[in-house]
């Protein structure tokens, strides 16, 4: 029915089992398309957030997609600025995944602010002394720079290829895609780091509070190395994904190796560079408030056991395996340890965003915990029914893999 | 924002903010601007063709865009950089002088050489990695023609949209296009010319070409490279032709059956023939 438009060889599966593959995801777009609607005309009431808890379950989500998107910037340059070529066989991949990322993430922080309708303000008026303010520049920033990256992969679909205007644009876009791979990385530096730097201020939150480099907290410097650590294993576990769940070879065995070894050696900066700040958090910024380290894990659930989950089960385990098991295991273990590393990265960005606030910070303060409402977890929801929409219409009519058509032919690599 | 905006002040956090973000956002509109500017430029020229052509092998798979010179054992690995278009090749020109200088030569090769894995690939001309072989005329024309790999990936049927008598064609430019089952197949033109004359399927050519006074085949493959380049293109053809569940399942060392398309009814042809004519 669509094959025409499906690239050249690349077999995909019957429209009629795609669309069925689509149709769930569709409905929970609707669902959450409608829960966006019931916070954007009644307002923000319709969650279970509050003046104690402003953040939620949508910051999760915001911190969580923006660090797990750094796989698309980080590819870019490892590509163009780095010219690690052999990466180009992921590099469209991650920048479908970061568009997704980065536009899921301004979408719900559109539902988020509550009056998107006066969310202009933000740029009109800027606070410049505010991490979110470069946060929310750097983050549309990026976006419009994933949107001009992410055109060339669209303008090479079978049918718009055959249009001259495309094709011309598409190449001339390409000539100047190390510039955009420049700024992207410019951008992407920034925006992690002030998301983490935005924790890191929180002088009324000691868990959270860090001290640091002049106006930078160490907070900011560990989203950073974090979120570069996380992108390339991201990228390295969608793609084993996509590729079990569409039962074809999309890379080389090679290409998986090296994903994996540039993620390994990121996250042991990370785990280190971690560890010391945790040391350092514990000896001597908590106790200059007068308070003991130990007191933040008093309360269930958050008690020290997540520390050492984020750290050394998410952190250490697949490091060393990602590194030292890199030549010796199995493309899967390297995939497992990929699952490790993304499930730390939404950790510790749920570690900051909800025992942050769960924490009581004044003598009679109480320990509080939230739990989400239906239109938040549906909200929620739309983002991943749209990643995984739009994701699949692009592998379904974009060429994501350049090995594709060829990976058959190295099959026992 | 700006400094007649509520809020704005002439203090140095602000200043340095601003022209970052400005200056980004000028990169963005400079980058994108210079390359619509670019593209206009491109569409008005007469070099479309070229530009399609450079797409298009950029998109080709590596197997599919080896050096001639992997062909003939001259280096074990090596993809080519210049679209085949060996004659501004540096490489090529290096190679092909070490071959004049050892008496290394094509000519007087057994009549069986000219079988290539059950094709006839006759030696008297040359060929294109686009299927297609140039034959020099006595009187100094060239005739195009589709070479016998092509005309059996296609087989009966397909019809031609052959260029006007007058016409000028570049090398790897558009040639003509072939059109079988709905599909409109690029042929790419292995020569630099003017059409003469057109023939067509049912006709012993396609094109009769007059090339410039400065004709330059050298990026043309002869002798020695047109067998191990035709066992290539077979497995290129097997790739593009296996299932994913299977893989490549042709038997190594087999012929080209006749008509394929018989054979393998449910292929995407259309990507096939792309495939085999570089127009991925």
């Amino acid at each position: 029915m669509d094959r025409h438009l499906v690239a050249r060889g690349a077999q995909r599966a019957p429209f009629r089992r795609f669309a069925l593959w689509i149709a769930p995801w569709a409905v929970m777009l609707v669902l959450g398309a409608y829960a966006i609607y019931l916070c954007l005309s009644k307002g923000l009431n319709q969650t279970n957030m509050d003046n104690r808890f402003a953040f939620g379950l949508w910051i999760f989500l915001d911190l969580s997609i923006i660090a797990l998107g750094a796989g698309a910037f980080f590819t870019g340059f490892l590509v163009y600025i780095m010219k690690r070529h052999e990466l180009r066989a992921v590099l469209s991949s991650a920048v479908v995944l970061g568009f997704i990322c980065y536009s899921g993430a301004i979408l719900i922080l559109m539902v988020d602010v509550g009056q998107p309708l006066r969310a202009w303000f933000t740029f009109w008026h800027p606070n410049v002394h505010s991490m979110l303010t470069e946060v929310t520049f750097c983050i549309t920033c990026y976006l419009t720079v994933l949107a001009i990256e992410y055109a060339p992969i669209l303008m090479k679909n079978r049918k718009l290829k055959d249009i001259p205007a495309f094709l011309v644009f598409e190449f001339e876009l390409h000539k100047v895609m190390p510039i955009l791979a420049g700024v992207g990385t410019f951008l992407s530096f920034f925006h992690q780091g002030s998301l983490g730097g935005l924790y890191g201020v929180l002088q009324g939150r000691p868990f959270a509070f860090r001290e640091g480099i002049g106006i930078w907290p160490t907070t900011f410097f560990l989203f950073i190395v974090s979120a570069v650590a996380a992108g390339p294993s991201f990228i390295l576990l969608t793609t084993w994904l996509v590729s079990k769940i569409s039962g074809k070879r999309l890379v080389t065995d090679n290409v998986s190796r090296l994903l994996a070894r540039i993620s390994g050696i990121l996250l042991i900066v990370y785990v280190l560079l971690k560890s010391v700040d945790t040391l350092g958090w514990l000896n001597k910024t908590v106790p200059e408030f007068g308070l003991s380290g130990m007191s933040f894990f008093l309360w269930a659930p958050f008690n020290v056991w997540i520390l050492f989950l984020e750290v050394v089960v998410f952190g250490l385990v697949p490091a060393l395996l990602l590194l030292a098991g890199n030549k010796q295991l199995r493309v899967g273990w390297l995939v497992f340890s990929s699952f490790l590393v993304c499930c730390g990265i939404l950790l510790n960005r749920f570690v900051m965003t909800i025992q942050t606030l769960s924490l009581p910070t004044l003598p009679f303060d109480k320990f509080m915990l939230y739990s989400p409402s239906w239109q938040e977890v549906a909200a929620f929801l739309f983002v991943v029914a749209y990643g995984v929409i739009v994701y699949s219409l692009s592998f379904r009519y974009l060429r994501l893999f350049p090995q594709e058509a060829g990976a058959i032919r190295l099959q026992g690599d | 924002m700006l400094p007649w905006v509520y809020g704005f002040s002439w203090e140095t956090g602000q200043i340095v903010f601003l022209t970052i973000f400005y200056s980004v956002v000028g990169i963005l509109i400079a980058s994108c601007g210079l390359a619509a500017v670019r593209a206009l430029r491109d569409l008005k020229s007469k070099n479309l063709d070229g530009i399609r052509w450079h797409v298009d092998f950029n998109d080709l798979g590596d197997f599919a865009r080896t050096c001639r010179h992997v062909f003939t054992g001259d280096v074990s690995d090596r993809i080519c950089p210049n679209g085949f278009d060996c004659r501004t090749c540096r490489f090529h020109r290096e190679f092909a002088a070490t071959k004049i200088a050892a008496g290394e030569a094509t000519a007087g090769m057994a009549p069986d050489r000219e079988m290539s894995r059950g094709l006839r690939m006759p030696l008297d001309r040359l060929y294109h990695r686009g299927h297609t072989w140039v034959r020099k005329e006595a009187d100094g024309t060239l005739t195009v023609g589709l070479d016998e790999f092509g005309k059996r990936v296609l087989r009966n049927g397909a019809s031609a949209e052959l260029p006007r008598a007058g016409s000028m064609l570049t090398v790897n430019g558009k040639g003509w296009f072939l059109l079988k089952d709905g599909s409109r197949i690029r042929v790419l033109s292995p020569v630099d010319g003017k059409v003469v004359e057109t023939g067509g399927p049912g006709s012993r050519f396609y094109l009769r070409v007059a090339p410039p006074d400065d004709r330059d085949l050298r990026h043309l493959l002869n002798g020695e490279e047109i067998r191990p380049w035709i066992t290539r293109e077979i497995e290129r053809l097997q790739m593009a032709l296996a299932s994913e569940e299977v893989g490549i399942d042709l038997a190594d060392g087999g012929e080209l059956v006749e008509d394929l398309t018989m054979n393998y009814p449910d292929a995407d042809w259309d990507g096939v023939w792309r495939e085999i004519f570089l127009e991925p």
